[in-house]
């Protein structure tokens, strides 16, 4: 089939050369360290058009790539046919309807998350009214043990339609989807899942105010016989509104959202299914940081659970550009421990985020202050951001609690039985048992970890007269990552079947502990962790550019790595000779090396439109997130990256 | 994968290589139906009517982006007399586009602004890298191409347009 599609591409271009425009890229990159991680990636893009008529094909030719499988064929196609009022696509489709509730489409190549379609998507336009359809099926990939290797699999055979009617500045829009998925579970057979989503948005726009409003209904059911009507699974709705004020050479961006489609204390994992599928990509409400640091510490957030709020100012003082932002999120819900497995959740009363532990709540605020000065030579940026994240309550536990008492005593009862003429004298006897309670009183039992990061990000470089520009960067960064219990109990006793008090003397008296989860090189326990980003970079436009980062950090949260691994320029910047001199042990590294990544980019454009770039060195793995997907990125040790891309 | 495949894959890769250059100065920009920061609907034919433009592909996110843009907005009024257009293409998703109308009020930017929040544009004409910047003449002709944004290469942009510019006055009073 792709084969064939290939094939008709070519002939198609022979036949039609004269008139046929088209355009391609190349994007080639290959990696490979000592730690055996290596890879190979390279996409080709060809994008043609003939009158009325587009086509699109990606080959790609990764073994392995980065993230996913390897591949050696057309990974993506797609026709179209486009007139004034009328549009067919028959291929891959990637659609974004509304902010995303209920539909919004990518491929993201980096974190290895792809939700298109392979079908046929139809849209009309006539006046005021759009009408589009789509149907197809969608194969979609996620990782859950492996880094690079995806481990689950959803298969969705989907069908969509959107109404839209436009008038002036004002947009109302329905919309619609259904969609058959095939659920990998981690154990056992697929499970047949059936959702139906409908939503609705509208939008205005005005010269000093805008508004955009979604809301999306989801009933998930789950298919047992032909027989039988399917069983309802799960039902949720989402709301999304953003209002943005406009004020001279200041703008207001605020935003709200309440996605509510399942709920669970702890993590959803991929056997909690019937709730927010793939296809729905919402806005997140946090900033999109581009500063490294910032990213390594962003939230990881929910599209199944999480209202929220965020605020964003941007404006412009003696010419520089100003942002301050705000964003505060939370789940859904509190919760209780009902004991130390057993949860219950009370909904948050109201609209707005909860500041409860139990909710999980997230706070975050970043200030930046960028610009040119000195008759455009010297460009700054500089920013400020700071979070607060509640990530998980082992323990929640806020009521009253009353003990049993059980007094026993026994009662004897004498009863005298004349027989034969004699009086005998029986005495039956009973335990008797009396339970009473206690009077209630306060129990408190919480137990929450909670990391709170600031950052500094700062960028400057100054052109001179020659061409040649001077560049540097430099993040610094403080985190801490606790357990915080407090309380008047230290936990549930399964045994006793209640809330174990701290004192069992004194019920009033309270405790209140913090302990850290880093620790340094040495294996002691620190409480912050200090976090250094320092690039140098030299360019000289439009050909070339020099960049040297050094990456530092002091602490871990997880096991201290070994790396035996140091490249050679860590070892120039911190002196050690015996690298150089064949005294390189590698089973005893210095202890340097472990918390330090040093590498070199050199970037050449060959031509306005191709660019070539070569990398040496270490990169420390972390979370990366990318449009609301997130994906840990393993550590990239003392290796080479090369990559090419090209556009013409 | 087979020594055949192997062979297709790097000829056709050789070919585009070596095509770059001269391609990017013949090909014809698509007639894409682009929708504007202010909700109006247009296509990228009928914004070269009256002359020449420079694409650009931007996210609110992107600081080379932010960095080069300042030159844009500065050479789109400089040279509107001559019919130039600044056209800045906001690739931002769902997750950030309602941001996007502020950053360009609040720096008050003179350039046309275009979205495109699931990239259908910036695929066609292959800018997913950004900064990406293509060059149209009137015709819709692409006169040049350029990837990313190294500080000081606002002088090669400069460059470019002023070469375009000088290009349709010579033609205009020839014809």
């Amino acid at each position: 089939m792709k084969a064939r599609i290939f094939s008709s591409y070519i002939v198609f271009s022979i036949l039609f050369g004269n008139s046929l425009d088209f355009n391609s890229a190349i994007n080639t990159s290959y990696g490979n360290n000592y730690d055996f991680y290596n890879y190979s990636e390279n996409l080709l893009d060809i994008n043609f058009f003939y009158n009325d008529l587009q086509g699109w094909i990606q080959y790609e030719y990764s073994n392995p790539p980065d993230i996913g499988f390897p591949i050696n064929e057309i990974r993506k196609f797609r026709m179209e046919y486009s007139t004034g009022d009328f549009n067919l696509k028959i291929g891959d489709i990637y659609e974004i309807w509304g902010r995303g509730m209920l539909l919004n489409q990518f491929d993201d190549q980096i974190t290895n998350f792809d939700n298109g379609t392979r079908g046929m998507f139809i849209e009309y336009n006539n006046g005021p009214f759009l009408v589009g359809h789509m149907n197809g099926s969608s194969n979609m990939y996620s990782n859950q043990y492996s880094d690079r290797i995806p481990d689950f699999n959803n298969i969705h055979n989907m069908n969509a339609n959107r109404l839209q009617f436009d008038w002036n500045s004002f947009s109302l829009g329905l919309t619609q989807l259904r969609s058959n998925e095939d659920h990998q579970l981690t154990l056992g057979p697929n499970v047949p899942v059936n959702h139906n989503l409908k939503g609705a948005y509208i939008s205005w726009a005005g010269s000093n105010l805008d508004f955009f409003s979604e809301y999306v209904d989801k009933v998930s059911t789950e298919y047992i016989s032909t027989n039988a009507p399917n069983d309802t699974l799960k039902r949720g709705f989402g709301v999304y509104h953003n209002l943005n004020l406009y004020l001279g050479n200041w703008g207001l961006s605020t935003e709200y959202k309440r996605y509510s489609f399942d709920a669970a204390h702890g993590d959803i994992t991929v056997n909690d299914y019937g709730n927010q599928i793939e296809y729905q990509q919402m806005p997140t409400l946090g900033k999109e940081q581009n500063a490294t640091l910032l990213g390594r510490v962003t939230h990881n957030y929910s599209f199944n659970d999480e209202r929220g709020v965020q605020l964003e100012l941007n404006g412009s003082v003696f010419g520089l550009a100003v942002t301050a932002q705000y964003a505060h999120l939370s789940r859904d819900e509190e919760w209780r421990s009902k004991t130390t497995f057993d949860w219950v959740e009370k909904s948050i009363e109201g609209f707005l985020p909860s500041s409860n532990e139990s909710a999980l709540p997230y706070w975050e605020n970043y200030q930046e202050i960028s610009g040119y000065l000195f008759n455009d030579k010297l460009y700054f940026k500089l920013g400020r951001g700071q979070n607060k994240d509640v990530l998980k309550t082992p323990t929640y536990f806020d009521s009253q609690q009353q003990d049993r008492m059980i007094d026993s005593f026994w009662s004897y009862d004498t009863t005298d039985t004349v027989l034969f003429g004699y009086d005998y004298q029986i005495i039956d006897s009973i335990e008797v048992f009396d339970t009473t309670y206690s009077n209630p009183y306060n129990v408190e039992s919480k137990w929450w970890q909670v990391t709170k990061a600031f950052t500094i990000p700062l960028e400057v470089n100054y052109i001179f007269e020659n061409g040649y520009t001077l560049g540097l960067g430099f993040q610094y960064q403080e985190r801490s990552l606790m357990d915080k219990k407090s309380g008047n109990s230290e936990g549930y006793s399964a045994a006793d079947s209640s809330w174990e008090m701290y004192n069992p003397d004194d019920y009033s008296e309270y405790f209140n502990t913090t302990s850290t989860k880093f620790f340094n090189t040495s294996g002691e326990p620190v409480e912050t962790q200090y976090n250094r980003l320092v690039y140098i970079s030299i360019s000289k436009a439009p050909k070339w550019s020099f960049t040297i980062t050094h990456d530092w950090t002091t602490a871990y949260d997880a096991g201290i790595p070994v790396d035996p691994y140091y490249n050679p320029l860590e070892a120039i910047i911190f002196g050690d000779l015996k690298y150089f001199t064949g005294g390189r042990d590698n089973t005893n590294p210095p202890k340097w090396a472990q918390n330090r990544w040093v590498s070199a980019e050199f970037a050449y454009n060959i031509t306005s439109s191709q660019r070539i770039a070569i990398f040496y060195g270490s990169i420390q793995g972390g979370l990366f997130c990318s449009n609301g997907v997130c994906r840990l990125i393993p550590p990239f040790n003392d290796g080479l990256k090369i990559t090419y891309s090209a556009s013409f | 994968m087979s020594i055949n495949k192997r062979i297709i894959i790097f000829f056709i890769s050789l070919i585009c290589i070596i095509s770059a250059e001269e391609s990017s100065n013949t090909n014809t920009v698509p007639n894409l139906k682009i929708r504007m920061l202010d909700g109006t609907k247009t296509t990228i034919h009928e914004l070269v009517e009256d002359g020449p433009m420079m694409i650009d592909f931007w996210a609110t996110w992107c600081v080379p982006c932010k960095k080069v843009m300042k030159f844009l907005d500065e050479y789109h009024q400089e040279f509107e007399d001559n019919g130039f257009k600044v056209l800045m293409i906001n690739t931002d998703t769902p997750r950030s586009v309602g941001k996007v109308k502020s950053y360009v009020r609040s720096q008050n930017y003179k350039f046309l602004v275009g979205m495109d929040p699931n990239k259908t544009i910036s695929k066609k004409l292959n800018g997913m890298v950004m900064p990406t910047l293509i060059l149209v003449d009137k015709g819709g002709q692409i006169k040049w191409r350029h990837q990313g944004y190294l500080p000081g290469e606002e002088v090669e942009i400069k460059n470019q347009i002023e070469i375009l510019i000088n290009k349709i006055k010579e033609n205009t009073i020839e014809g």
